[in-house]
C-alpha cells in the first residue's frame, strides 16, 4: 500500500512538475539546436541574452525603466532580443564560415557582454517577475495542477506547434532544413546560407525569451537565474544529440522529470554533478542523440 | 560537424616556434625567457609588498593559461572546465597544509598525479567527443565543481575556504616564498612544455591533431592522442592550481567559478593560444590583473572580458587578411 | 620465388560498401614482394578504398587480409604499421607544425621507447633517440633528393615536393609492405623522372611495393604487374605489356576520354 502511496504522492507530481520544467527546457534547447544545426555554433550566449531580455521586461513594466503594460514590455523585450541576436550574428558571421569552434568562443564573448550589461543597468539585485495569469489549482487524480502548469503547457505547446508549422511549411523553414542536411549542396542550388542562419537566430532568441518569462516565476529574476536553466536546456539539447529539433524537445521533458527525481530521491545538492553524468553517458550510448534509433531526426 | 581545428587562425597567424628555432641554431625564443625570467627575478625588490603578490598570481593563472591554451594546440580541442582541474591542484595544497601541515614538498606531486589522473578518467568516456561535443561536456565539469567543494566542506572548509601558511622553505620570508615559487613552477612547466614539442609523443599529438588518419596509419591512436593529451592538460591545470593556492593563500569556491573557468579560456585566446613564456604570461596577466584593476566596477568585468575575447577573435580572423591585403598594395605599388 | 609467395600481401574477396553502394565487389589480391604492382583505374574506382582496406582505416564488411599467412582483419590500423605496413596518402598529410625533418621522423617515431619522462625533461635517453631518428629522416629525405629542406615547415615547399617527403616518411621506416596512393600527383616531368630512380631504387627482394597511379608512363615503366580497378572490379591483372594490350583497359581508358 505505502509502495502507491508513494507512487501517488511522489512520484506522479514530480514527473508531472518535472515535466512542466522541461517543457521549458525544450524552448530553451530548441533554440541552441536551430542556431547549431544550420550554423554549427553552439550559442553560449543563449541564456545571459535571454537573461537580458527578461530584465528588460521586469523594467520596463515594474517603473524602474518606464511603466508600460506587461504585454508591451514583452513586446519591446523580443524586439530588443531579435535586435541583439541580428546583431550577434553580424559580428560573428565571417568566423562562422571559417571555423564553428572559433565562433562558439565568440559567442562566449557575447555570454559575459550580456551579463555585464545586465548588472550595469539592473545590479545585482533579486527581483521577482511573474506572469498576469489567474492564479488557480485543482487536483486531478490526486495530481496538483495550477494555473502556472496549464499556461506553461499551453504556451511550450503553440510555441512549439507553431515552430515546427513554420519549419516544414514556410518557404524559409525549408531552406532552414535543406542548409542544414546539405549547406553546400543548398547553396549551390542558390540557398542564401545568411538569410537562414538569421532566421535560425532571430527564431532561437524569440524562443530564449518566452522560456525565460515563463522559467522566472518559479524561482525569481537574478542576473544568474535564466543563465542557470539554460545549462539544464544544454543538457536537453546534447542528449537530443544537438542537431535534432525532436531529439531536444524530448530530451528536455526528460531532462526535467529526471532532474526532479534525482533531487527528491537521491540529493539536491549534486544537481550538476548528476547533469555532468547524464551528459556523458547520453553522449556515449547515443553518440547521435535518443532518438537517432527511433528515426525520429527527420527535421 | 567541420573538422576545422579551432588553433587554425593562431597557428597561422604566428607560429609558436619557439622549440623549432632554438634546434635550427637561432636562440632568440631562449634568450628571450632567460632575460625575462631574469627580470622577473628581481621584480620584488622593484615593486611593494602588493605587487609582488599579484605578481606571484599572475605566474600561477598563467600555468592556467598554458594547460588551457596546451589543449588547443596538442589536441584541437577547447575546454571552458579547466577550473576542475586547478580546484583539484589547489585543494591538494590547501587541504594537505591546513589538515596535516604539509607543505609543498608533498602536496605539489600530489596535485600533479591527481591532476593527470582525473584528466585521464574524463578522457576515457569523454574519447570519442570532438570540437563542440567536448565543450559542452567541460562546461558541465566546470559546473559540477563548485558543488562538490561545498558538499566535501568536512575537507574543504565550504564557503569559507582553507588558508595556507605553511612555508616552502622554513625561515624565508613568506612573501617572497609565495613569489618565487610560483615564479618557479612558471618556468619548470614553460620548459617542459617546450620539451614536449621536441619529443616523440608531442610531435604524434601534433599530427594527429591535423591528420589523425596519418597519425593513426604512422602507429598513434586517437584515443591514445586524446587522452594523453587531457592528462597532460589536466595536470598542468592541477599545478596551476597548486601555485594559486601558495602564492594567493587562500583557497575558496570563489575561485573556481564557472566564469574562472571561462577567463582561463579567455586568457589563452588573448595569448593567441602561445605556449612560450612570454605569451602564457600575456594571457595570465590579463586573468589576474582585468579583476583586480576593475575591482571598485565589478560589472564592467565581464563586459571587458567580453570585448577583449571578441577583440583578439576578431582581430586573429582580420588579421592575415589586412596584412595580405597591405602586402599586396605594396607590391602593386 | 619462395619468398614471393610467402612475404605477400593478399585480400581475398574483399567486398566494402557505404551506406548500400558497393565500393569494392568482392577483390582478390596479391601483392608479391620484390615486385613492384601498379594499381590503375580511373576515377572513383575504389583504388583509395582497397588501400584503406589493406592498412585498417576501413574495415571492409567482407573478405580476409593477410601478410606474410598472418591474417590482418580486426587489427587497427596502428597495428598494421607495427607490422611494416605504411602508406602514403593521396592528399598529402603532413603536419604544419611540424618541420619537414620532424614530419619524416614521424614515420619512424612508433618505434621510440623514450617514455613520458623524457618528453618533458632533456633526458640523454630521449635526446639521443631524437638524434638517431633525425639521422634516419635525413638519410630517407637525401635518398629522395631533398637533402636540404629538413628544417623548413611543409608549407614552404613546393606541392611537389611536399609529395616526396610524405614518401620519404614512408620509407624511413624501412617498411615490408609500401603502399603509395598517386606519388606523382603534383610533380612535374623531371621530378617525376627522380621519383621513377627512386622507386626503382627502394624495390628489393622483400619489399612489398604498391603504387596507385594516373601517371601511366610511370606504371608502365615500373610495374612488373598491374591490377585495373574500374568500379570496384579488377578488369584486367597482368605485365604492362598485357595490360595495354587489353582490350577492356583499353576500352575503360579511351570510353573515358570519350565522356570528357
Ligand atoms: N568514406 C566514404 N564514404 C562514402 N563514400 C566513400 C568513402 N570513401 C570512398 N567513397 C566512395 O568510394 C568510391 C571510390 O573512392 P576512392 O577514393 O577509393 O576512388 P579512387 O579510385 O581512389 O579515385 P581517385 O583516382 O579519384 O583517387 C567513390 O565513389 C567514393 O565516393
Ligand atoms: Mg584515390
Amino acid at each position: 500500500m505505502t509502495f502507491w502511496d508513494s507512487l501517488i504522492y511522489d512520484l506522479f507530481p514530480l514527473m508531472w512538475s518535472g515535466m512542466i520544467t522541461g517543457c521549458l527546457y525544450a524552448l530553451g534547447a530548441l533554440g541552441l539546436v536551430m542556431i547549431f544545426k544550420c550554423s554549427k555554433v553552439v550559442n553560449f550566449s543563449h541564456g545571459n541574452v535571454a537573461g537580458l531580455t527578461a530584465f528588460l521586461v521586469y523594467g520596463l513594466s515594474s517603473g524602474v525603466l518606464m511603466s508600460l503594460s506587461w504585454g508591451a514590455a514583452v513586446l519591446v523585450a523580443m524586439l530588443a532580443a531579435v535586435a541583439i541576436a541580428f546583431l550577434i550574428y553580424s559580428i560573428i558571421s565571417p568566423l562562422v564560415f571559417e571555423s564553428d569552434l572559433t565562433s562558439t568562443i565568440a559567442t562566449l564573448g557575447f555570454g559575459l557582454i550580456a551579463q555585464g550589461v545586465t548588472l550595469l543597468m539592473f545590479g545585482a539585485d533579486i527581483v521577482a517577475l511573474d506572469l498576469p495569469i489567474p492564479r488557480f489549482a485543482f487536483s486531478v487524480l490526486g495530481l496538483l495542477v495550477t494555473g502556472y502548469d496549464l499556461t506553461v503547457l499551453a504556451v511550450a505547446i503553440v510555441t512549439i506547434g507553431a515552430l515546427f508549422i513554420v519549419i516544414d511549411y514556410t518557404k524559409l523553414g525549408i531552406a532552414f532544413r535543406a542548409i542544414s542536411e546539405n549547406p553546400f549542396a543548398a547553396e549551390v542550388c542558390g540557398l542564401n546560407l545568411k538569410s537562414v542562419h538569421y532566421f535560425a537566430w532571430i527564431t532561437a532568441a524569440i524562443l530564449g525569451v518566452i522560456g525565460a518569462l515563463l522559467i522566472v516565476p518559479t524561482t525569481f529574476l537574478s542576473v544568474t537565474t535564466v543563465a542557470t536553466f539554460m545549462l539544464q536546456a544544454f543538457a536537453a539539447a546534447v542528449i537530443g544529440g544537438f542537431a535534432s529539433l525532436p531529439g531536444a524537445l524530448v530530451g528536455g521533458v526528460l531532462i526535467g522529470v529526471l532532474m526532479n527525481l534525482f533531487t527528491f530521491y537521491v540529493s539536491p545538492e549534486y544537481s550538476s554533478t548528476f547533469l555532468l553524468g547524464v551528459i556523458l553517458l547520453a553522449l556515449n550510448i547515443f553518440p547521435n542523440g535518443i532518438l537517432q534509433n527511433v528515426g525520429g531526426s527527420r527535421v | 560537424m567541420s573538422e576545422a581545428p579551432v588553433s587554425d587562425q593562431a597557428t597561422h597567424m604566428s607560429p609558436d616556434r619557439s622549440a623549432m628555432a632554438r634546434l635550427s641554431g637561432s636562440i632568440t625564443p631562449g634568450v628571450t625567457a632567460g632575460i625575462l625570467v631574469a627580470v622577473l627575478m628581481f621584480m620584488p625588490y622593484l615593486l611593494g609588498g602588493s605587487w609582488t603578490f599579484t605578481l606571484g598570481l599572475c605566474f600561477a593563472n598563467s600555468i592556467g593559461v598554458l594547460a588551457v591554451s596546451l589543449l588547443v594546440r596538442y589536441g584541437g580541442e577547447v575546454s571552458i572546465g579547466h577550473t576542475f582541474f586547478t580546484a583539484l591542484g589547489a585543494y591538494s595544497v590547501g587541504v594537505l597544509d591546513t589538515r596535516y601541515g604539509i607543505s609543498l614538498w608533498a602536496s605539489v606531486p600530489l596535485a600533479l598525479c591527481l591532476g593527470v589522473t582525473l584528466g585521464l578518467l574524463f578522457a576515457w568516456p569523454s574519447r570519442n567527443l570532438h570540437g563542440i561535443y567536448l565543450a559542452v561536456t567541460t562546461l558541465a565539469l566546470a559546473l559540477a565543481v563548485p558543488e562538490m567543494i561545498n558538499n566535501f566542506d568536512a575537507l574543504t572548509g565550504g564557503y569559507e575556504g582553507l588558508y595556507v601558511a605553511t612555508p616552502f622553505i622554513p625561515g624565508a620570508s613568506m612573501g617572497l616564498q609565495r613569489y618565487y615559487v610560483a615564479l618557479a613552477m612558471l618556468v619548470i612547466v614553460c620548459f617542459a612544455v617546450a620539451r614536449l614539442r621536441l619529443s616523440r609523443q608531442g610531435m604524434a599529438l601534433l599530427l594527429a591533431k591535423t591528420h589523425p588518419a596519418a597519425a593513426d596509419a604512422f602507429g598513434t591512436r586517437r584515443v591514445w592522442a586524446r587522452i594523453s593529451i587531457m592528462g597532460i592538460s589536466g595536470g598542468i591545470g592541477a599545478l596551476c592550481g597548486a601555485t594559486l593556492a601558495f602564492s594567493g593563500s587562500t583557497v575558496s569556491p570563489g575561485g573556481f567559478t564557472f566564469w574562472q573557468a571561462i577567463f582561463l579560456l579567455v586568457g589563452s585566446v588573448v595569448s593567441f593560444y602561445g605556449l612560450s613564456l612570454p605569451r602564457v604570461l600575456i594571457g595570465g596577466a590579463f586573468v589576474t590583473l582585468v579583476p583586480q584593476l576593475l575591482s571598485s566596477s565589478g560589472a564592467w568585468i565581464p563586459v571587458f572580458y567580453g570585448l577583449a575575447l571578441l577583440g583578439m577573435i576578431l582581430l586573429g580572423h582580420y588579421m592575415p587578411r589586412i596584412r595580405k591585403a597591405m602586402a599586396r598594395k605594396s607590391e602593386t605599388a | 620465388m619462395m619468398d614471393q609467395q610467402t612475404h605477400a600481401l593478399r585480400g581475398e574477396g574483399i567486398a566494402l560498401s557505404f551506406g548500400g553502394i558497393k565500393v569494392l565487389k568482392g577483390l582478390d589480391v596479391e601483392f608479391r614482394a620484390g615486385e613492384i604492382t601498379g594499381l590503375i583505374g580511373p576515377n572513383g574506382a575504389g583504388k583509395t578504398s582497397l588501400f584503406n582496406c589493406l592498412t585498417g582505416a576501413y574495415s571492409p564488411q567482407e573478405g580476409t587480409i593477410s601478410y606474410a599467412g598472418e591474417p590482418l582483419n580486426g587489427l587497427p590500423p596502428a597495428a598494421r604499421a607495427a607490422k611494416g605496413i605504411v602508406r602514403s596518402f593521396q592528399h598529402v598529410a603532413l603536419c604544419p607544425d611540424l618541420t619537414v625533418r620532424e614530419n619524416v621522423m614521424m614515420g619512424i617515431a612508433r618505434n621510440g621507447t623514450a617514455g613520458w619522462f623524457s618528453a618533458f625533461l632533456p633526458l640523454t635517453k630521449g635526446i639521443r633517440e631524437r638524434e638517431e631518428m633525425a639521422r634516419a629522416a635525413d638519410a630517407a629525405l637525401a635518398d629522395l633528393g631533398l637533402p636540404d629542406v629538413g628544417d623548413k615547415f611543409p608549407g614552404e615547399l613546393p606541392p611537389g615536393m611536399q609529395r616526396l617527403v610524405e614518401i620519404a616518411r614512408a620509407v624511413v621506416g624501412k617498411p615490408s609492405v609500401l603502399m603509395l596512393d598517386e606519388p606523382a600527383a603534383g610533380l612535374n616531368n623531371s621530378e617525376t623522372r627522380d621519383l621513377t630512380a627512386v622507386l626503382r631504387k627502394l624495390a628489393s627482394t622483400d619489399l612489398v611495393m604498391v603504387v596507385v597511379e594516373h601517371d601511366m608512363d610511370l606504371v608502365m615503366s615500373i610495374c612488373d604487374r598491374i591490377y585495373v580497378l574500374n568500379f570496384g572490379e579488377f578488369v584486367a591483372v597482368g605485365s604492362p605489356g598485357e595490360v595495354r594490350t587489353n582490350d577492356d583497359v583499353v576500352r575503360i581508358y579511351l570510353g573515358s576520354d570519350d565522356d570528357e
